[in-house]
C-alpha cells in the first residue's frame, strides 16, 4: 500500500510517465512518425520539391502502373532478395560452423570475416569496382588464364549478379555472429548422441545443426528479405547514377532517390514508390513469419 | 488516463497535419525585394566545394567586404559538390537557404520559378553592364522575366590526348582531330590497330554533345525539347557505330565524369574532354602521361564552344537584401574574379577582362597555351545546358541513348522517346 505522502505525488502528477517518456516519443515522432505520415500524405498529392502540391489521389499509383522503370525497379529489387536471401542464410551458417571450432589461430580468421560487415560501404562499393573493371584484377587473371574479358560492370544481369555478391559478401560476417550465438546454445549431447548412433558431419548437421538453429534461420531470412528488397548502395555504386545501362538495373530504392531527389524531385510520385516498398517489405515480413509458424505446427 | 489519449490523438493529428500544411505553402515573389537600402547586417554565403583550397583567397574577400561595409558580417558556408543539389533543395524547401548561394543555371531555374532567386534586373540592374552580355544572360529562365543570379566564373576546356596511343596506332599525334568526322574516324582506327583494346572516348553524348554538333535543343519559346531531329539521330547513329567497333569504351554506358577521366588517366581511353584545371592533376597524378599529352580544341560543328557558367544568387527571402545583393556583387565583381582566377584556372565573366595580358598572352607552356586558347574561345563560347534540363532529363537521355547504343531501339527511336521524356518532365515541372 503506497504511503500518503507518495499517493499525494502521485496525484499531482498524473502525467509524470508521460514525461519520462516525452523525449522518446518526440524523436520517434519526429524521426519515425513524421516522416511515415508525411510519405503516406505526400504519395496522394502531386508535390515536387519546391512546388507546393494538391491531392490527386490515386493518380501516382496509377501512373506507376504505367511507369517502365517502376517495373525494372520491382523486378530487380524482387530478384535481390531471391539472389541474396537464400545465400545469406545458408552461407553464414556454415561459416559459422567452421569459426566456431577452438583452435589456434580462429579468432583472427573470426575478426576477418567481419571485417566487410564494419568497413564503409562506399569503400567497399569502390573496392569491388575497380576489382571488376574491364582492367581490373578479375578481368586480368580471367584473361590469363584464357577465358578472356567479362563485362561484370557493363552487362546488365552481371552487373545485378556483380552487386548481389558484394552484398553476400558483406552481409556474411554480420549473420555469422548472429548464427555463432544460435550454435553456442545447441547442447553438444544432442551432437554426440547423433554420433553414437552413427550420423555423420552432414547427417548431424541437417539433424541436429539446423533444426536447433531454425528460429535463427527464420531471422535471418526475414532480416536479409527486408534489407535485400530495399538495396540502394552497392547497386548505386556499382552501376552509377543512372541504375546501368539504359537504367537497367535500377532498384525501387534508387527510383525513389532519383525522382524524389533534387531541386525538381517528384517528391509525391517518389512517395508513392516508397510506399510500394513499405507494403512489398511488410508481406515479405509477414510471410517469413508466416512461414515459420506453418513449420513449426 | 484521457489525458494521454488526448495526448496522444494531438501527437497523431499534428504529424498529419503537419505535411497536409506543407502544401499549402509556397514560394515568395521577389519582385518587391529592395536592395536600396543601407548595406549591413548580417548574412550567409555559400560556396560549392571551395573551401579546400581557397580558405585563405574566402576569408580575405569577407574581410575586405566587412571592411568596406562597417556593420556588415558574413559568415560563410561551404558545401561539398557531392550532392550539392540535394542541399540547396533540402535549404530552399526547410526556409534555411542561405542569403547568398553559388549556383549554376539549371540550379537557379527551379529556384526561381519557386520565387526564391531575386530578379537582378530589378534589384541590381545597374551593375548589368559590368558583365559579359553572354555571361548575364546565361542566369535567365524560359518563361520567366528577369535574371536570376550575378555570373561569376566561366569555364571551358580542351580535349585532351593520349600522343603515345595515337602513335601506337599509327594516327599522327602532331595532327589531332578537329572535326566530329576526324574524331569518329580516329577512333574507329584506334579501334581497329589495338584490336578494342583501346577505346577513343569514355562516355556517351551528353546534351552539350548534341548542341556542339548543332542539334536544335529546344524550341524557340523554350517550351519543348527538340533534340531529335535528323542532325540528332545522325549523331547517335555514329556514336553507335563507335560503340559497335569498341571505339566507345564499353563501360560508356554507366561512366561518370570522373571514372572516364580515371580511364584517361590509365591510358585506357585516348581522348577526353577536360579542363585547364587538369593540367595540374595529370602532372600530379601521372606523370607519364603528362609527358606524352596532346592538346586539340573542343570539337564543335557550331562555331561555338560549350561553357559551364556559375553563377551567384541572392535569396530572394533574405532578410537583408542590400547587403546580400552588394556581396553578391563584390564576389562577382571584375577585380575579385580577376584575382580569383588569377589564383585557379577559371576565367571571369565581367567585360573585359579576358582581354587582359594573363588571358592573351602565352609564355610557351602548356599552361598558358591552354588558357590563352580558353579565353579566346570563350569570347563566342555557349552555354548548351539547357537551364530547364533536370538532372532527372540528363538520366532519361542518358537511357535512351544506351539503348540505342544496345541495339534494344533505333537512334530515331531513342531520340523520339528521350525528347517525349524529357518534355513530360518539363511538363511536371510547372
Amino acid at each position: 500500500m503506497a504511503s500518503p505522502t507518495v499517493s499525494r505525488v502521485r496525484r499531482q502528477l498524473p502525467s509524470s510517465p508521460w514525461l519520462f517518456a516525452a523525449p522518446g516519443l518526440l524523436i520517434t515522432g519526429a524521426f519515425i512518425l513524421y516522416p511515415f505520415v508525411s510519405t503516406l500524405v505526400n504519395a496522394f498529392t502531386d508535390r515536387r520539391t519546391l512546388i507546393p502540391g494538391e491531392f490527386v489521389g490515386l493518380a501516382n499509383f496509377r501512373e506507376l502502373l504505367h511507369d517502365d522503370m517502376f517495373w525494372i525497379g520491382l523486378r530487380n529489387s524482387t530478384l535481390y532478395v531471391l539472389g541474396v536471401v537464400p545465400a545469406l542464410v545458408v552461407l553464414p551458417l556454415l561459416l559459422a560452423l567452421l569459426v566456431q571450432k577452438n583452435i589456434p589461430g580462429i579468432t583472427f580468421f573470426r575478426s576477418a570475416f567481419y571485417t566487410p560487415v564494419v568497413a564503409s560501404i562506399v569503400v567497399v562499393g569502390l573496392i569491388w569496382v575497380w576489382l571488376l573493371d574491364e582492367r581490373g584484377l578479375v578481368n586480368s587473371l580471367l584473361e590469363a588464364i584464357g577465358v578472356g574479358r567479362v563485362g561484370f560492370l557493363s552487362d546488365q544481369w552481371l552487373l545485378l549478379l556483380s552487386a548481389m555478391a558484394v552484398t553476400v559478401w558483406k552481409g556474411l560476417g554480420y549473420y555469422m555472429i548472429i548464427y555463432l550465438a544460435a550454435l553456442a546454445n545447441v547442447p553438444r549431447e544432442l551432437h554426440e548422441a547423433a554420433a553414437v548412433d552413427g550420423a555423420g558431419a552432414v547427417r548431424r548437421f541437417l539433424t541436429v545443426t539446423v533444426p536447433a538453429v531454425r528460429s535463427t534461420m527464420v531471422l535471418v531470412g526475414a532480416l536479409s528479405s527486408v534489407a535485400a528488397f530495399k538495396v540502394f548502395s552497392e547497386v548505386y555504386l556499382m552501376a552509377g547514377p543512372s541504375g546501368g545501362p539504359a537504367g537497367e538495373d535500377t532498384t525501387l530504392v534508387m527510383l525513389v532517390q532519383r525522382t524524389g531527389t533534387g531541386l525538381t524531385g517528384r517528391v509525391g510520385y517518389a512517395s508513392a514508390i516508397s510506399v510500394v516498398v513499405f507494403v512489398v517489405t511488410v508481406a515479405l515480413m509477414l510471410l517469413v513469419l508466416r512461414a515459420d509458424r506453418k513449420d513449426a505446427s | 488516463m484521457p489525458l494521454s489519449r488526448r495526448a496522444l490523438a494531438a501527437a497523431f493529428a499534428v504529424c498529419v497535419a503537419l505535411p497536409l500544411s506543407a502544401c499549402g505553402s509556397s514560394g515568395g515573389d521577389s519582385a518587391g525585394a529592395d536592395a536600396s537600402g543601407k548595406v549591413e547586417g548580417n548574412i550567409t554565403f555559400q560556396t560549392w566545394n571551395l573551401r579546400a583550397n581557397f580558405k585563405d583567397y574566402f576569408e580575405g574577400l569577407i574581410a575586405d567586404f566587412e571592411k568596406k561595409y562597417p556593420g556588415t558580417e558574413v559568415k560563410w558556408i561551404d558545401q561539398p559538390a557531392e550532392g550539392y543539389a540535394d542541399k540547396i533543395s533540402a535549404d530552399a524547401a526547410g526556409g534555411t537557404l542561405p542569403d547568398v548561394v553559388n549556383v549554376s543555371p539549371d540550379l537557379v531555374a527551379p529556384l526561381a520559378k519557386a520565387g526564391l532567386a531575386l530578379d537582378l534586373d530589378k534589384a541590381a540592374g545597374k551593375y548589368r553592364e559590368e558583365y559579359l552580355d553572354g555571361a548575364w544572360a546565361s542566369h535567365q529562365v524560359p518563361g520567366l522575366k528577369g535574371t536570376y543570379a550575378f555570373p561569376w566564373y566561366l569555364n571551358t576546356g580542351p580535349l585532351f590526348y593520349n600522343k603515345t596511343l595515337f602513335k601506337e596506332a599509327g594516327l599522327d599525334p602532331e595532327q589531332p582531330p578537329k572535326t566530329y568526322d576526324e574524331v569518329f574516324d580516329a577512333a574507329l582506327t584506334m579501334a581497329e590497330k589495338t584490336d578494342g583494346k583501346v577505346a577513343t572516348l569514355a562516355n556517351v553524348p551528353t546534351i552539350e554533345d548534341f548542341g556542339r554538333y548543332g542539334v536544335p535543343l529546344m524550341n524557340k519559346e523554350g517550351t519543348a525539347f527538340a533534340f531529335n531531329d535528323a542532325k540528332g539521330v545522325q549523331l547517335l547513329t555514329k556514336y553507335k557505330e563507335l560503340y559497335d567497333a569498341k571505339a566507345l569504351d564499353p563501360q560508356a554506358l554507366t561512366a561518370t565524369p570522373e571514372s572516364s577521366g580515371k580511364k584517361f588517366l590509365t591510358g585506357a581511353v585516348a581522348m577526353n574532354p577536360g579542363s585547364a584545371l587538369d593540367l595540374g592533376n595529370f602532372k600530379k597524378q601521372a606523370p607519364n602521361l603528362y609527358k606524352n599529352i596532346g592538346i586539340t580544341d573542343q570539337i564543335t560543328s557550331t562555331g561555338h564552344v560549350n561553357m559551364y557558367v556559375m553563377g551567384v544568387m541572392v535569396n530572394a527571402q533574405t532578410k537583408r537584401t542590400p547587403a546580400a545583393v552588394a556581396f553578391a556583387h563584390y564576389v562577382t565583381d571584375a577585380e575579385h574574379q580577376m584575382s580569383f582566377a588569377k589564383k585557379v584556372a577559371i576565367f571571369p565573366s565581367t567585360a573585359g577582362s579576358l582581354d587582359d595580358p594573363y588571358f592573351t598572352k602565352e609564355d610557351g607552356t602548356d599552361e598558358t597555351r591552354v588558357r590563352v586558347a580558353a579565353a579566346k574561345s570563350l569570347k563566342n563560347a555557349v552555354n548548351y545546358t539547357p537551364v530547364l534540363f533536370s538532372e532527372q532529363m540528363k538520366t532519361a537521355l542518358r537511357n535512351e541513348v544506351a539503348k540505342a547504343l544496345q541495339g534494344k531501339e533505333s537512334p530515331k527511336e531513342a531520340l523520339d522517346n528521350a525528347v517525349a521524356a524529357c518534355d513530360r518532365l518539363l511538363q511536371q515541372q510547372g
